[in-house]
């Protein structure tokens, strides 16, 4: 285990931010940390890399307090946003971080990992938003750390920038790496990890495998038109407003095929994607109105 | 000591990457000498002790602004939170901005003295500089400190309005613009409260060649103290915060 946290509570200005949770971060795996805005991620991973000590509970990485500098060799970490020192160059950043650790990668090899060969000498803030962020992933991986915590990494990213990104986390696991990883997006996680750590409102809701997560999180939200649609076991949560019928469903295709041999009439039929943020309030609303 | 010049080199690519600070900081101060000091300055006594006191102004402008409004404008940046991030004690990174600092606050000093030494009949013998330096170090670290407390009291956009507010009446009141005698009855009484006024207590001898007080020393010292506890009080409050 490379990194624990145990019964942590946070409370950040009125916000109780973290409420009991408990995780740990096995050698080898790539664990995504999944919930909505504001459930607590970036707290628990701020736990997690020294930058703040919990109100009560335990945080351990690599065994130790991250509070304590030497602790914080096995770590690797992407900057939140893409605020560099303004005036430096691109090669500058990699080497500020680089000079932190005993045996960091090359910057050469560290550019070209990222898709930012060729622009060592650029500043960085003639980087687009794409390079910026891509350069924030890098950093995290600079050091050559045993555990590389990923907050948000794709944030704003394009479709080919993600997966390109995506590529380099895989590989990165593959070569004995540990990878903790925040997203609010259910595919992230899903394409990605080995394991999934739901949270929700400062506490852990859910853990288990991706394919697993999904079926409970992933929703698809049905439409039509239909007169009375009977109750059916697939439907989490059912709406009725102007003839007009929407289903959230974990399974949209059993659903379709469910209606279809009802022989219900229906028309106007459209599948559509639920955010995280709906598919909690439709799944777990209950489960945290204590 | 690795990790201390890798700071210490960001910080200064960043200050000599932008001009539009490092100029005007470094010329402000010798500009309002030769604007209101050295027409006035016609005995090399004179000329000394106000070269004294305005290198202390220079040093007290890039201190309190550097520590001042660049912690405050730190505060906002995700940056500062990613290097609390790297594995090194957060020293490494503080003294590489001592050392940023230092460098400018000498430049600035120094631009000064060239300046005095063509406009005014300055003439400070080698022997007298050791403790020039020595006082205008102790009065940068105690207004530094003082920049960084206020840093971390108040609001990030609240900073540098702040800053002025706090700095051109400290400087005024303490008597680094002109001789104390000259300053307002009023001022004048409140003067030797003033952390600024007590700095200057050391420089002047200094540049005089004159010995030093002890009392001088004792409230730079628990100036500097205060500004410290209060800095790092504010800091943690911060972190609890954030």
């Amino acid at each position: 285990m490379i990194a624990a946290v145990r019964n942590a509570h946070k409370r950040l200005g009125r916000v109780q931010a973290l409420r009991g949770v408990s995780l740990e971060v096995h050698e080898g795996e790539l664990l995504a940390l999944l919930g909505p805005n504001g459930a607590g991620k970036t707290t628990l991973v701020s736990l997690l890399v020294g930058l703040r000590a919990p109100d009560r509970g335990e945080v351990r990485l690599d065994g130790r307090d991250p509070r304590e500098p030497a602790a914080r060799r096995v770590l690797g970490m992407t900057p939140q946003g893409t605020g560099f020192p303004p005036a430096l160059k691109v090669r500058e950043v990699v080497e500020l971080v680089r000079a932190h650790y005993p045996d960091p990668l090359p910057t050469a090899e560290v550019l070209a990992r990222f898709g930012l060969e060729g622009l060592a000498g650029r500043s960085v803030q003639a980087l687009s938003g794409g390079q910026a962020r891509r350069l924030a992933v890098a950093l995290a991986f600079a050091g050559n750390p045993r555990l590389a915590v990923l907050d948000e990494p794709t944030t704003g990213l394009d479709v080919e920038s993600r997966r390109s990104l995506w590529r380099e986390i895989r590989r990165f696991k593959q070569s004995g790496g540990t990878v903790l990883l925040t997203t609010h997006y259910l595919e992230e996680a899903e394409s990605l990890a080995t394991r999934v750590v739901v949270l929700d409102r400062g506490r852990v809701v859910a853990e288990g495998a991706p394919e697993a997560i999904k079926r409970r999180v992933g929703l698809k939200r049905v439409r039509l038109r239909a007169a009375e649609l009977p109750e059916w076991p697939e439907v989490e949560r059912r709406e009725f407003e102007d003839g007009r019928y929407t289903l959230w469903t974990a399974d949209a295709d059993a659903l379709v095929r469910r209606l279809v041999q009802s022989g219900v009439a229906f028309s106007d039929l459209e599948v559509l994607p639920v955010s995280l943020e709906e598919a909690f309030l439709a799944v777990l609303g209950e489960e945290e109105e204590r | 000591m690795k990790l201390w010049w890798a700071h210490t080199k960001a910080e200064l690519l960043v200050l000599l990457r932008t001009p539009g600070f490092l100029i005007p900081t470094m010329l402000f101060p010798s500009m309002f000498f030769l604007m209101f000091a050295a027409p006035n300055l016609t005995s090399t006594v004179a000329a000394n002790l106000s070269t004294g006191s305005f290198m202390a102004f220079a040093v007290f402008t890039v201190t309190f602004f550097q520590f001042g409004v660049g912690t405050a404008n730190e505060r906002e940046n995700p940056w500062s939170s990613y290097v609390r991030t790297l594995p090194a004690h957060p020293v490494y990174r503080n003294l590489g901005k001592v050392a940023t600092a230092a460098v400018l606050a000498l430049l600035a000093a120094l631009v000064l003295v060239i300046s005095a030494g063509f406009s005014t009949p300055l003439d400070l013998p080698l022997a007298r500089w050791p403790r020039i330096f020595l006082a205008l170090a102790a009065g940068g670290v105690m207004m530094g400190l003082l920049g960084t407390a206020l840093a971390y009291l108040v609001a990030p956009k609240a900073a540098l309005p702040l800053a002025n507010l706090i700095y051109l009446p400290l400087a005024f009141m303490g008597g680094m613009w002109m001789p104390p005698e000259w300053l307002p009855k009023l001022v004048q009484q409140i003067s030797p409260y003033l952390p600024s006024r007590q700095w200057m207590e050391l420089v002047w001898p200094a540049v005089a060649g004159d010995p030093w007080r002890l009392q001088p020393w004792i409230a730079v010292l628990a100036f500097t103290v205060a500004f410290a506890l209060l800095a790092a009080w504010a800091q943690r409050r911060d972190e609890l915060i954030r």
